[in-house]
């Protein structure tokens, strides 16, 4: 039977073996209202899960009125970055969507952007909300739910940014308090939380936290990866239980093999902590 | 297709589309707006209009959400009587490109309140299009949009491009085609205050 002490143990040793330079666990389970930290307030760059706090600021600026989620914005693939205000675009070759792409010149409703930037991590819909809403709304509206644990400052691909030092970072505990955002009612009605919840449950990218668990398993999740970090989180719903949180982060040298198997086998632990 | 006069509209609509006023641009030069407007009952209407073989008015007066609230979601929608010339113009074009012509979204007409018109530009007077395809050409490198401007010049000194550039006045993922600061009143229709 998993224990805490024994997770704990469990979660080090796998992030040993696997060569990761560090791993943070943060979960909340809502059937016995416990939370389980592993270096869960260590900071981690965010990846693609900043995504999610994208997602929950355009359904947060539908509620409050600034826009409607059916309107449509233009589809176009020239940013500026937050640095030097200087030209950068999406690699298209490098985005794991190439839909948006194909719309370039023409519009997309914003729900029709969201559904891509979560589904299929599209980058190119994330810059576009983002550069339409405004890195400082989705900051603002995740401090409007008391999510510290989460910074939202530029687009994807913002190399000068990047080269700055300047990115979108997480902690796994922040990365589970949004997701909480997504089952209570603390920024959002029931009606956007259940459209933003099956957008996060069509998630294409399966190979980390659902990989390993029941075939009943349903997972309304993000994924994040860059060379250098490797990350999962999501709700993970059971049969005849209450869900479950999880937020898995992992930080690896580059070219590390093996880095999703690592998660997948961390959220297996989990689980078994869960349901013992 | 029904014309109005700007100021014949409600005051919201003024507040928005500002007709006939005098609008300073960057550097010296101030122009005034559009007065005269064709009158769009709905987007069918828009889609049915052939301003010419292969342009529709909508193609030139699509606009996303960052188009003022009443003017995005609210008919009817008012368009400058000059359309009709950029329409002309773009036929041109399209026979001497001898291919499909695309406009992008944002790309014709947007009115003074978008929130893309802040560098006011010709787009408010509907004498401009932002082109970001030909063909299977996607306008998005020097050589595609240097190619396509110098044919958009050869059409006469009313065409106008901008040069390419990540710079202000300049593009570097669509050819801008404009003819200037372009005012339509057709018969019928008196200038008088």
């Amino acid at each position: 039977m998993m224990d805490e002490t024994t997770l704990h143990e469990q979660i080090e040793k796998l992030r040993a073996d696997s060569g990761a330079g560090a791993a943070s666990v943060h979960v909340h389970d809502y059937e016995s209202e416990r939370t389980f930290a592993h270096g869960s307030d260590r900071w981690f760059h965010a990846a693609s899960t900043m995504k999610v706090a994208v997602l929950l600021a355009l359904f947060h600026a539908a509620q409050t009125g600034r826009l409607r989620l059916e309107d449509r914005l233009h589809v176009r693939n020239r940013f500026r970055s937050i640095v030097d205000q200087s030209i950068y675009r999406v690699q298209r070759d490098r985005d794991a969507d190439a839909a948006v792409h194909r719309r370039i010149g023409r519009s997309m409703k914003l729900v029709e952007l969201a559904e891509p930037m979560i589904t299929r991590s599209s980058n190119l819909a994330t810059n576009l909300l983002l550069e339409y809403l405004t890195p400082a709304w989705v900051q603002s509206t995740l401090a409007s739910a008391g999510i510290e644990g989460a910074r939202v400052v530029r687009g994807v691909e913002d190399t000068v940014a990047f080269d700055r030092g300047l990115n979108n970072t997480i902690t796994a505990a922040g990365l589970v308090d949004i997701f909480r955002l997504v089952r209570e009612d603390r920024l959002l009605p029931e009606v956007a939380r259940r459209q933003a919840f099956e957008i996060l449950a069509a998630q294409e990218f399966n190979s980390m936290i659902p990989s390993l668990l029941p075939d009943g398993a349903q997972v309304a999740h993000k994924t994040g990866e860059i060379s250098t970090c490797t990350h999962d989180a999501g709700l993970v719903l059971l049969p005849g239980r209450r869900p479950y949180v999880v937020a898995i982060l992992t930080e690896h040298p580059p070219g590390l093999e093996n880095t999703q198997k690592t998660v997948a086998r961390i959220s297996r632990l989990v689980y078994e902590f869960i349901t013992a | 297709m029904k014309i109005v006069d700007g100021l014949t509209l409600s005051a919201e609509h003024r507040a928005l589309l500002k007709p006939g006023e005098m609008l300073a641009l960057a550097g010296p030069e101030i122009h005034q707006l559009p007065r005269f407007f064709y009158e769009i009952e709905s987007w069918q209407h828009a889609k049915e209009t052939q301003l010419t073989a292969h342009f529709t008015l909508s193609e030139l007066i699509t606009v996303d959400c960052r188009e003022a609230d009443l003017l995005l979601h609210r008919f009817p929608h008012y368009v400058p009587c000059a359309v009709t010339v950029l329409a002309r113009y773009l036929e041109d074009f399209r026979e001497r490109v001898d291919a499909p012509v695309c406009v992008a979204v944002n790309g014709g007409y947007r009115s003074p309140a978008h929130r893309l018109s802040g560098r006011p530009s010709p787009h408010l007077w509907a004498t401009a299009a932002n082109i970001y395809r030909i063909g299977d050409t996607w306008l998005d490198s020097q050589k595609a949009i240097e190619r396509y401007a110098r044919i958009a010049e050869s059409l006469g000194p009313d065409v106008y491009v901008r040069p390419y550039g990540p710079e202000p006045g300049e593009t570097d993922d669509h050819l801008h085609f404009d003819l200037g600061y372009l005012l339509c009143t057709r018969r019928g229709y008196s200038e008088a205050q």
